[in-house]
């Protein structure tokens, strides 16, 4: 963090970015622990201190060669826009996703967020995404939506991966709160100890090149192939 | 000590009821096996053989694979790939492997054991025309765990993707730091000689009866998971505290597809 004045911190699109960030905006990302249930299942991530080691080398570098990368290179794509980048963006943000329920999810909460921004702002550019997305076939994202909002709404790129980066910390930490015997105070901890990181992974990730996009945890795709099939589960994903 | 710029070009085509190779083309270090017709599940092995010791700084590695149509080919190695400590340096290998309507190709080497100090990229394009099918497996351990040398290796870069049809199903970059895996297998449980298996199926067969069977592998010391792929297959992985564990996970899930799909029921061992 540092003390240099923000630019561009018109209202307008602080709130906005604000609902489209809250968890009474309907996504549906509440009915995801984004693997981490098929984690606790597997018997890896149990207490506070497992939870914390999985955010920090598992969720962060997914963020920073991931999710991240996505969100700023469709946010770029989309200025002119170049829509065929953006279709290729779609298919990538699919197809590194390994595991179904998580392939699943991102498209699930992607849609309902591109959605959203077509119908409560009647932006044309929401508009004509959707119309693109559904002729070409391409799969819907988290990442890529929550770049279109960000378009939508004016925000600048900084703002958009901060939004990226706290939806999939906070949802993954709302989700532990479930699962775990962890406390409201133990998460907001924990949350506020992965935030501090947010600046040097959101900074990293905004130099990825398109073709350096992916990561994997080898374990988390197996606990979450295995959580498609699981006898019970609380979580979607 | 040289730096060597290997190519290998491989064609396997269905010819009078069997696979033979159509085309073959390579140059050190390189070296290719006599072929096998394995009879009775009716697919052509093939050892690709590197007779030096293994990968050294400045090696350039260069392959190509197909298969044509009717054809059915198992690509192996007769050892593992060591990737030695490099003093400056690195190596890279661009792999590619690509099935045509009706073919079928098992690319099943043996593991990769990254060296302490090493710097390797490894890429890997798959591309499968509808009605082809393909499974292909890498396998990655550690480092020498004999030597107690494991995840020193200085970078580390395996990248894999895989086409049905033209349309990207999957994309993998596994770009971790030894330090990063050592902690992450200590978090889950795998131990400091965790070893890893990556495989992918390409199939347009919508039975998976078989899934079942091969979770049921998981369990002492062995975590198995499989998924589905946006399109056209499935993703498999593996994670196993040693490389036995990790060997006999994937033999075990070859016996169990083969009924599915015959041609992995070929021996990779049997040169």
């Amino acid at each position: 963090m540092n003390s240099v004045p923000a630019t561009n911190t018109d209202a307008g699109w602080i709130v906005s970015l604000l609902q489209a960030g809250d968890s009474f905006y309907p996504t549906g990302s509440y009915a995801h622990s984004f693997g981490l249930e098929g984690l606790v299942q597997a018997g890896a991530v149990h207490d506070r201190e497992t939870l914390r080691e999985f955010i920090i080398l598992s969720a962060l570098p997914a963020l920073r060669h991931v999710e991240l990368p996505l969100a700023a290179h469709t946010y770029r794509a989309l200025a002119g826009p170049d829509w065929t980048r953006v279709g290729e963006l779609c298919v990538l943000s699919s197809a590194v996703k390994t595991a179904s329920e998580a392939r699943q999810a991102s498209h699930n909460i992607g849609r309902q967020r591109a959605e959203l921004a077509a119908s409560l702002h009647g932006h044309p550019l929401a508009v004509a995404y959707l119309e693109r997305a559904t002729a070409g076939g391409w799969p819907f994202s988290a990442a890529i939506s929550a770049a279109l909002e960000g378009r939508v709404l004016g925000a600048p790129l900084a703002a958009v991966m901060a939004g990226v980066y706290y939806a999939a910390i906070g949802g993954q930490l709302a989700a532990a709160i479930k699962i775990l015997r962890i406390g409201q105070n133990g998460c907001q901890a924990l949350l506020t100890e992965t935030l501090g990181h947010a600046p040097e992974i959101i900074a990293a990730a905004e130099q990825v090149m398109f073709d350096e996009i992916g990561w994997f945890n080898p374990w988390l795709d197996i606990a979450a192939a295995r959580h498609e099939t699981a006898d019970g589960r609380l979580f979607i994903s | 000590m040289a730096d060597f710029h290997g190519q290998l070009s491989l064609r396997a085509e269905a010819r009078d009821g069997r696979t033979v190779l159509a085309a073959q083309a390579f140059r050190a270090p390189f070296h290719v096996s006599k072929p096998y017709w394995d009879a009775d599940t009716g697919t052509l092995l093939v050892q690709v053989v590197n007779p030096t010791a293994g990968i050294l700084s400045g090696d350039k590695l260069e392959s190509d694979i197909a298969v044509g149509g009717g054809g059915a080919l198992l690509a192996t190695t007769p050892s593992a790939s060591r990737v030695f400590k490099m003093r400056d340096g690195s190596a890279e290998c661009a792999q590619r492997f690509s099935v045509e309507k009706g073919g079928w190709l098992e690319v099943m080497p043996e593991p990769l054991v990254p060296h302490r100090g090493c710097r390797y990229r490894q890429t890997t394009r798959i591309e499968v025309e509808l009605g082809g099918g393909l499974f292909f497996a890498d396998m990655l351990m550690p480092g020498r765990v004999a030597h107690d040398e494991a995840w020193e290796w200085d970078s580390l870069c395996l990248e894999v993707d895989v086409r049905q049809a033209g349309e990207l199903v999957l994309r993998e970059r596994f770009h971790p730091s030894g330090e990063e895996l050592k902690a992450m297998a200590a978090l889950m449980g795998s131990g400091p000689g965790a070893c890893f298996g990556n495989a992918v199926l390409i199939t347009e067969e919508t039975d998976a009866s078989w899934r079942d069977a091969v979770h049921a592998l998981q369990g002492d010391g062995l975590w198995v998971g499989l998924s589905r792929l946006r399109q056209g297959g499935w993703s498999l992985k593996f994670v196993a505290t040693d490389g036995v564990r990790l060997r006999k996970g994937l033999k075990e899930t070859r016996r169990l597809l083969s009924a599915r799909f015959p041609h992995l029921a070929c021996d990779a061992r049997k040169l």
